[in-house]
């Protein structure tokens, strides 16, 4: 019913942001965190972002040519291709930078720099009204819906129970801790990456935990919904445009990142970059914008600032993936197919996320969010007055990191060692932090059947067995069990978490809990019961949900299954 | 910014000939060193300072640490609780630690604060540096203070250090290389002829290399002074105690024997254990380094080496 004048919003405003008109400046009190006064800096932020690109890149006259030269070629390739309401109003002005850059002067090209820089800052840039804020505070989760689908409200949210929501999504790990430092310090949080969902349900789900707002890039695809875009505009986040290739862009968005950090606003960045095609946990992650952090401190440092920054390693674990389904295919295409931005997937088609949505309250927990304990930019601990720890537990300084000979200093390629070591830190801390679900484990244990049935056959003729393989329920049921007994003592060891329903669920109804689970919501059936025999209806899907133990699968071998096992393991390699 | 050189003085954990090696050449490069040492077996010079106190340690920026890799965690350990975020720890072992083959900058990594670390590694010999023979050596680290740092040290007219971010190819070359120079050694004990030895050292080296991809480490590494260039100079037998103890071993000497004179090399038998579990488990081609390790066990009799090794399957390079 809504749908039509929707679809003509989204006509008028493509990606613009929407602000609510400031009428009546909202109240904020000084313990608020820093995100409710960022319209008032917002174009402090963007002046800082142009100047320091200025300062950065007219130190080199070459080097400053090199940029244009190649935002200007990729812009106008871009542009030319996309034919949109944007390539309308830039396109001409790239061509004539390109004709005439040669022919500049130094002093013309820096001019030309500064305002290409403060049309990118402004585009990045986002937005947070606190108004919205609280508001969305108090109607979520029918907020949430009506991100999802405004067509739904109210009477199909309702009957499909949101105010269930709470009891749908867990938070585990240090929280009070991470209260406690978001008062003394800036926390970056980083996320594993499974959905579109993540930033959305994650923003949900620290501010019900009592933890301040997070600020995130999102990729601007993901702001084409007029509603979608008006609340993440609102709530803080800012826009990359994936599309764009051009060096100059990505400097852009890192200043950008980096100041936000530097002036204490929490950030979360997703540093695996995209979401996980494979549904495994990322067991190498490139950190991106995420290293900005270290950046960040040493800046501040400098500026006799000492305001720690605090990593916060995060696994978000789902029982079902809204875009399992795309993922999986996109990831079984390889590395030479697989895009990296995915538009037309799942969470674009409001049918799609509303029978997600229909389906989430039969579940009896859907989303896990787990925090780890915080570290510094270095990979020490923190202890809960927020202070570096060596790994005998005394306290050290961060800022020895950054200096030497006690004084600090802001040093690109010394802060790229320190991201590599950060990034290669991570996933060993994702492995021990990842929540499994109980549709994983019974994925595992049906796809390792899967395997053991059809040895020596490579992935892409086994992905093709669909409807062919079986099990005995009752094997099922026991190896599902021994299992998870097994993670129950690599949990103890802590090498690993388990999720609530496998926790206190019995083996057979952590089956009959996933068979439910993914009748319904995905297209196709993974698998079914036939009498005393369940049947793998879909070795893809299957093959996504068991991917999250990949890295468990030979601790969790049987001697029969161990050769199948292995092969499972060696899935990791693939990615 | 980074490559600013900063003096002061070279501190250098560990007083084996390796450590007072490193010592003479910082020495000679100009710099005060301090040396740390359980058991001081030499006595200082006007430059060299010789202290049993680990805390000194931490009054220089650079650190050398040149103690064999069993020992690395408890010494580091020790030596972690008086440094902090500004030190550098450069190490010079020829090891890996434990069944998953963790490399020393990880134990370094895991036992103290530091993080500006790295691994120096190529044709080194404790008795060149100590004469300032001409030579040369890679460093790998990803941090560009630590490379400026280290050829401010022991860098000069006689000593190149070339340098790389690939700090586990220099690790595991290191490694990897310094078990090929004991095979090296043990066909020159057993009378091998140099085609002999060329086919074993460049099979070798193709095995180093899959190894060392496998974990992630880069094969232009293994091509450069951390591989070949230290095979080399193994070939040319540049008095590294890897080569004598191939030869003892050839001589038929009991692995009681060999052990003693391995003195510097302790690492040797428990590295070549581990290297051939992580072969076994993850079925790379490497015939040559099981072999290495099977006789270092006392499971291969040496001449049974030799009929094996010949006796290989020929195929594509």
């Amino acid at each position: 019913m809504l749908a039509a004048p929707m679809s003509m919003l989204s006509r008028l405003i493509p990606s613009r942001p929407l602000r609510m008109p400031q009428i009546f400046s909202p109240r904020v009190s000084p313990d608020d965190p820093r995100i409710f006064t960022f319209n008032n800096e917002r174009d402090q932020i963007i002046d800082e972002v142009v100047a320091r690109a200025v300062e950065q890149h007219s130190r080199d006259p070459r080097r400053l040519l090199y940029l244009l030269n190649d935002a200007a070629n990729l812009e106008v390739r871009r542009l030319s291709s996309q034919r949109d309401a944007e390539a309308e109003l830039s396109l001409a002005d790239w061509q004539k930078l390109l004709r005439r850059l040669g022919k500049m002067s130094d002093d013309d090209r820096r001019e030309a720099l500064r305002q290409r820089v403060r049309v990118m800052a402004r585009d990045i840039a986002g937005n947070f009204d606190v108004r919205v804020f609280r508001t969305t505070r108090r109607l979520v989760p029918g907020v949430l819906t009506a991100i999802m689908d405004p067509s739904a409200l109210p009477h199909e949210a309702l009957r499909a129970g949101w105010p269930r929501l709470d009891a749908l999504a867990t938070v585990e790990g240090p929280v009070a801790k991470l209260q406690a430092l978001a008062k003394i310090g800036t926390l970056v949080l980083v996320p594993t990456h499974s959905s579109n969902l993540d930033s959305i349900a994650l923003g949900y789900l620290v501010d019900r935990e009592g933890l301040p707002p997070v600020v995130y890039g999102a990729g601007k695809n993901l702001f084409s919904n007029p509603i979608v875009s008006f609340f993440m505009h609102n709530l803080g986040a800012y826009r990359i445009d994936r599309r764009i290739g051009a060096r100059l862009y990505k400097d852009v968005l890192k200043t950008y990142s980096c100041l936000m950090i530097e002036r204490g606003y929490h950030s979360l960045f997703f540093p695996g970059g995209t979401r996980s095609r494979s549904g495994m946990v990322e067991s190498r992650v490139k950190l991106g914008l995420a290293g900005t952090a270290i950046e960040a401190f040493a800046r501040n440092l400098t500026r006799g600032v000492r305001r720690p920054v605090y990593i916060v390693p995060t696994t978000i674990n789902y029982a079902l993936v809204l875009e399992a389904e795309t993922l999986i295919e996109d990831w079984l295409k390889g590395a030479g197919q697989a895009r990296y931005i995915i538009e037309d997937d799942e969470f674009s088609r409001y049918e799609r996320v509303l029978a997600f949505a229909k389906k989430l309250p039969a579940l009896r927990s859907a989303a896990v969010v787990r925090f780890a304990d915080p570290i510094d930019p270095f990979g020490n601990e923190v202890d809960e007055a927020g202070r570096s720890l060596a790994p005998g537990g005394r306290v050290i300084d961060p800022a020895s990191y950054v200096s030497r000979g006690g004084v600090p200093s802001v040093d690109a390629a010394r802060d790229a060692g320190y991201t590599r070591e950060l990034g290669e830190a991570l996933p060993g801390r994702y492995a021990r932090e990842t929540v499994i679900m109980w549709t994983q484990l019974v994925a595992h244990v049906l796809y390792r059947r899967l395997v053991v049935e059809s040895p020596g056959i490579d992935l892409f003729g086994r992905q093709r067995r669909r409807g062919e393989v079986m099990m005995p329920r009752a094997e099922l049921i026991a190896e599902v069990e021994e299992a998870r007994d097994r993670l129950l003592s690599l949990e103890l060891a802590g090498q690993v978490r388990l999720g609530p329903v496998l926790r206190a669920e019995s083996a057979e109804s952590a089956v009959t809990l996933a068979l439910e689970a993914w009748r319904g919501y995905h297209t196709r059936p993974i698998a079914t019961a036939h009498g005393d025999e369940v049947v793998i209806e879909d070795p893809n899907l299957l093959l996504f949900y068991q991917n999250r133990l990949v890295g468990f699968a030979e601790a969790l071998a049987r001697p029969e299954t161990l050769a199948a096992s292995r092969e499972i393991a060696a899935l990791e390699g693939r990615r | 910014m980074s490559e600013t050189i900063v003096g002061g003085k070279v501190g250098v954990l560990g007083g084996g000939a390796f450590g007072w090696g490193l010592a003479d050449a910082a020495a000679r490069a100009g710099r005060e060193v301090l040396l740390w040492s359980r058991r001081p077996q030499r006595e200082a010079t006007a430059a060299i300072t010789v202290t049993q106190d680990l805390a000194a340690l931490a009054s220089a920026e650079l650190i050398f640490v040149a103690v064999p890799s069993p020992y690395v965690a408890e010494v580091a350990g020790s030596l972690g609780e008086h440094l902090d975020g500004q030190h550098f720890l450069v190490h010079v072992s020829r090891g890996v630690v434990g069944e998953q083959l963790a490399t020393l900058t990880t134990v370094l990594r895991r036992q103290t604060p530091c993080r500006r670390i790295g691994a120096l590694g190529g044709p080194l010999v404790a008795a060149a540096l100590s004469a300032g023979a001409p030579g040369g050596a890679v460093i790998g680290t990803r941090f560009p203070e630590v490379r400026a740092a280290v050829r401010a040290a022991i860098g000069g007219p006689s000593l190149r250090i070339y340098s790389t971010d690939d700090v586990l190819g220099v690790e595991l070359g290191a490694t990897l290389a310094g078990l090929l120079s004991l095979a090296l050694g043990f066909g020159m004990g057993m009378g091998m002829g140099a085609a002999t030895l060329a086919v074993m050292a460049t099979r070798g080296l193709g095995e180093a290399t899959r190894i060392g991809v496998s974990l992630g480490a880069r094969a232009e590494t293994f091509q450069g002074l951390a591989g070949i260039g230290d095979l080399l100079a193994a070939f040319a037998d540049d008095g590294r105690p890897e080569v004598a103890v191939g030869k003892a071993l050839a001589g038929g000497a009991s692995r009681a024997a060999v052990s003693e004179l391995a003195g510097a090399y302790v690492e040797g038998v428990t590295v070549a254990r581990w290297i051939a579990g992580y072969i076994e488990r993850t079925g790379i081609s490497a015939p040559l380094l099981r072999m290495i390790a099977g006789a270092l066990e006392g499971q291969i009799r040496g001449d049974e080496v030799v009929e094996r090794l010949m006796a290989r399957e020929v195929g594509d390079e």
